[in-house]
């Protein structure tokens, strides 16, 4: 297989078309995933509780 | 109680004293390396620049070496420490920001006079335009945002996580490391030391420094993450180690170079032509994203929800924001090429990737917006909340016109031209100085355990000039750059170019002047926030009231974010 | 459910792992095919290499940050070919480690400024660029008249430039310093050698006006000389028709 300038660039386009798409895919079902709800829920409001600041023991 | 007084009786000498006796010789003995290194590189380089250097290493490497002696034989800290964050290396950073602002944009004010009257050089080669710029540019950026975001990672990494920082030593080194990487940069710059690669300038031994430093850095959040308390790494810290390590692959990969020998500061840059380009502009294109949007989205995502008191308002849109910026803008680099010899497809592939970004970016900037949407009361009554949400839409802003100017044909007008200055400052001024701004603001009385700033009218005055001067600026510089890029493509009836290039010239005057003064506004806020800031810090701190006063004290916490989000 | 992602986010080294794999991968698609441009990057067989005293003067060039003000990149447009000449190539900057084809044109490009003005021009304007354009907004640099140039180790340069890249010969490498001088002093013993060297083409002259004592102003002026005339391909070969 040859490295020439038109393979790698075709490559490059059309992989990264698939990259991007699969890419989005993942994180978008990953977002919205029931189960992660609650956590991401808790991290939200984790910042803002007015615990001691101070570090877990 | 105990702890209370402790904590007040701990000051000056008082952060050395916290350090453990093993910590203290390790420190001392990094010390004596970085000043034998600093020798090194004056023997080595008699006769080049770098002599200089080692010089200033040298005495760099004294002067810490100074305050660290003066508490050497302090008796060894109480085991009391562990239940308390460390907090020293971020007031440190805070105040070493500050500073780097107040330089780096007084240089900025000078740079810019230098355009309105070029004779303010004075026939010293060191106060040329072309020595003084990078000095700006590096000053701001890396001086004022990186100890602003080294400052504010080590405040959110461990409030976040609720686990301490794994040791003490480490991170001075790395805000005293990346620092001495700053002044090297910076007295580099005005001998004439430079790689002239944007936002990359220092030479090759400034570039290996700032390798050991970042590793470094990079160690101190994963041995934290890895002792969290909380099972989930919050968003901002996803931002924060996008910068981290990013910016770690950019520079290792940008600034391949061969010195002239191990005395000498110049170095060859491995790429050349149109591989360099390209190099540089995925260097500096990603500059932009991961160091002043990504950190500075970190900073955003803590300090904004943390000061309205409420959580941010789609975390799930913050993590789908974060994947699209880390994806996309390492594909945008290109839109600062168009039209130039690199090969059409990757400019075109830049410029999709340019306008596909603006999603993840308003979807950032929106969900800040949104955040504050019921808090208004707040954001007309705290200046400092207000800083934050201009930078939302400051942010918004330059985010829209970066992908706009990224599109062919609108950029063959823009490009090389005072646009991309307004655009450059649109996000500098408006986005990342803001945010920094109002997150110090924020973060000042928590970590100096005072109730509030020293004058909240102060906060409100710098918010104006603030304003005025990125307004000024921007649409200075807004006109200038269209018309002087109207001007060079402008034909008379006979089909030649009507204006000389000095016509155009001619046409910038004003503008650089408006500048000039829009800057002038914009480094007073920073003097303002500057004297403020210091007043805040060295007035006494109040008499303990027990426990209470570890806690932050303001903002109050409301419970209203039960009906915020989704 | 979802366990993949469920522990990406709970595993910190996991996350470290995403971000470089999704950063890095778009850089490396977009960039490498570059490297193979050679084979589509139109051919110059006529293209030197910068001479010494030319390389010197782009330190200069660089040192000062004159890049910060001028480009040197036409780009495909019509009103830039018409201001400034054909359109830059990509072989011109072959040799440029790094390349400047800078980002402001706070003053005008100068991709093609070499042979556009004499050298007496260029010492003047650097002098004091008010004494020829009232109107101009460049920094004067006297002190390039006033500093000696250093050229004592202009051979390990030419070795670095070699080390990354651009072919010279060893007998350019050991005769760097000697040819700097020659350069700038068409009288001395030392001139034939760089046209030896580098080609009958080279500009051999006294680019400051002043013999003997060779200035940062001989070197800098030397380089703006050669900008654009490393390679005439740009002129010879038909240009795309431009937009
Ligand atoms: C502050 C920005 C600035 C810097 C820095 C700067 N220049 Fe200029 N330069 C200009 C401007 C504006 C002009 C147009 C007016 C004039 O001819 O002086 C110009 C014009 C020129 C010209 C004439 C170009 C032509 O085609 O007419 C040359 C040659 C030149 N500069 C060389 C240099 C060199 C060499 C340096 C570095 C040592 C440098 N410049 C640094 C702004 C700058
Ligand atoms: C007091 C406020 C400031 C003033 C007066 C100012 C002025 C200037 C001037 C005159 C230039 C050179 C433009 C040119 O070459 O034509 C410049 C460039 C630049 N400044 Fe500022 N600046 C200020 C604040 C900032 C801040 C806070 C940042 C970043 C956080 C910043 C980032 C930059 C960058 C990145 C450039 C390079 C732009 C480019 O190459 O296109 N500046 N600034
Ligand atoms: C969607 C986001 C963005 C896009 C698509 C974008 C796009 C662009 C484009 C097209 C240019 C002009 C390149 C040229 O013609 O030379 C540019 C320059 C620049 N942008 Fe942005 N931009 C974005 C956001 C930002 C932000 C938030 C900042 C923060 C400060 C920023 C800082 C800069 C800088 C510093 C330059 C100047 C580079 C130089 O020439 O030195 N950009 N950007």
């Amino acid at each position: 297989m040859s490295f020439d300038h038109d393979t790698v660039t075709g490559f490059a386009k059309s992989f990264g078309l698939f990259y991007l798409i699969a890419m989005s895919i993942g994180v978008i079902v990953y977002a919205y995933w029931p189960a992660n709800r609650k956590q991401f829920d808790h991290a939200a409001h984790s910042i803002i509780s007015d615990d001691e600041d101070r570090p877990c023991p | 109680m105990i702890q209370g007084t402790w904590i007040i009786q701990r000051g000056g000498v008082g952060m050395v004293a916290l350090l453990t006796a093993l910590e203290r010789t390790y420190a001392a003995i990094i010390l004596v390396f970085v000043i034998c290194v600093g020798v090194a590189m004056a023997v080595a380089g008699r006769g080049d620049l770098m002599a200089a250097h080692g010089w200033i290493v040298a005495l760099f490497g004294m002067v810490v070496m100074a305050v660290l002696l003066r508490g050497i034989d302090a008796p060894e800290p109480w085991e009391e420490r562990f239940r308390e964050y460390y907090d020293d290396p971020t007031k440190v950073g805070i105040i070493l920001a500050l500073i780097w602002g107040v330089i780096g944009m007084f240089v900025g004010v000078w740079v810019a006079a230098l355009l309105a009257w070029p004779d303010l050089t004075f026939d010293a080669a060191w106060a040329s335009f072309g020595r003084l710029r990078p000095v700006h540019t590096s000053g701001v950026i890396f001086g004022f945002g990186g100890n602003a975001l080294i400052a504010t990672s080590f405040h959110v990494l461990q409030r976040t996580t609720r686990a301490r920082l794994p040791d003490q030593l480490s991170p001075w080194f790395v805000l005293i490391g990346y620092n001495l990487f700053c002044v090297l940069a910076a007295t580099g710059y005005l001998m004439g030391l430079t790689q002239s690669k944007e936002y990359a300038e220092p030479e090759w031994y400034a570039d290996l420094w700032l390798v050991i430093v970042w590793v470094v850095y990079f160690l101190i959040y994963i041995r934290t993450l890895a002792r969290r308390r909380e099972p989930h790494i919050y968003v901002a810290n996803w931002y924060y180690m996008a910068f981290i390590l990013v910016v770690a692959i950019l520079h290792i990969v940008n600034n391949l170079a061969v010195p002239v020998s191990i005395g000498h500061a110049k170095s060859y840059s491995l790429f050349s032509g149109v591989q360099d380009a390209m190099t540089q502009w995925w260097y500096g294109h990603n500059a932009v994203a991961f160091f002043l949007t990504a950190g500075f989205l970190g900073m955003l995502y803590y300090y904004l929800p943390k000061r309205a008191g409420r959580p941010i308002y789609s975390y799930r849109m913050s993590i789908i924001s974060f994947w699209g910026i880390t994806f996309m803008y390492m594909w945008a680099g290109s839109h600062h090429l168009h039209y130039t010899a690199l090969p059409h497809w990757v400019q075109t592939l830049g410029m999709v990737f340019s306008l596909v970004l603006l999603v993840p970016s308003w979807a950032s900037a929106g969900n800040a917006l949104l955040t504050l949407n019921g808090a208004w009361h707040k954001v007309r009554d705290d200046a400092v909340l207000r800083f934050m949400m201009l930078a939302a839409i400051f942010y918004g802003i330059a985010t829209f016109e970066g992908s706009f100017m990224a599109i062919r044909a609108v950029n063959s007008l823009s490009h090389y031209t005072d646009w991309t200055v307004g655009h450059v400052h649109a996000g500098a001024l408006g986005w990342v100085a803001m945010i920094t701004f109002g997150s110090l603001y924020a973060l000042v009385p928590w970590m100096w355990k005072r109730p509030a700033l020293y004058s909240a009218r102060l906060v409100e005055l710098h918010f104006w000039l603030a304003l005025a001067g990125t307004v000024v600026y921007v649409f200075a510089m807004w006109n200038s750059g269209i018309t002087q890029g109207l001007m060079w493509r402008t034909y008379d009836q006979n089909g030649t170019l009507a204006y000389s290039f000095i016509d155009t010239l001619v046409a910038m005057h004003p503008y650089y002047i408006a500048r000039t003064v829009g800057g002038l506004l914009f480094l007073a806020g920073a003097v303002v926030a500057f004297y403020n800031i210091w007043m805040t810090i060295s007035r006494p701190a109040p008499v303990d009231e027990g426990a209470a006063a570890d806690l932050p004290v303001e903002p109050p916490a409301p419970r209203a974010w039960a009906q915020a989000g989704e | 459910m979802f366990n993949f992602h469920y522990r990406l986010e709970r595993n910190a080294m996991g996350l470290v792992l995403a971000i470089v794999v999704v950063a890095s991968i778009g850089g490396l698609i977009e960039i490498a095919p570059l490297f193979t441009i050679d084979e589509t990057v139109e051919d110059a067989p006529d293209m030197r290499v910068y001479t010494p005293l030319e390389l010197a003067g782009r330190n200069i060039y660089i040192r000062e940050g004159c890049y910060a003000c001028h480009s040197q990149m036409i780009r495909t447009l019509r009103d830039e070919v018409e201001r400034y000449g054909p359109y830059s190539l990509a072989v011109e900057s072959k040799y440029d480690h790094p390349m400047l084809w800078g980002s402001k044109r706070t003053g005008p490009d100068i991709a093609r400024l070499g042979g556009k003005y004499s050298n007496e021009w260029h010492v003047a304007h650097l002098y004091n660029p008010r004494d020829l354009v009232p109107e101009s907004k460049m920094p004067a640099y006297r002190w390039l008249m006033r500093n000696s140039l250093k050229i004592g180790d202009l051979g390990e340069h030419l070795a670095a430039m070699r080390a990354v890249g651009v072919p010279y010969t060893d007998e350019m490498i050991a005769n760097a310093t000697a040819d700097a001088y020659g350069q700038a002093n068409p009288d001395s013993t030392q001139a034939a050698g760089v046209t030896a060297r580098y080609g009958e083409a080279t500009n051999v002259s006294l680019f400051d006006g002043k013999p003997e004592t060779l200035t940062e102003m001989d070197a800098i002026v030397a380089y703006l000389q050669i900008l654009g005339r490393l390679t005439d391909v740009a002129h010879k070969t038909e240009q795309a028709s431009v937009e």
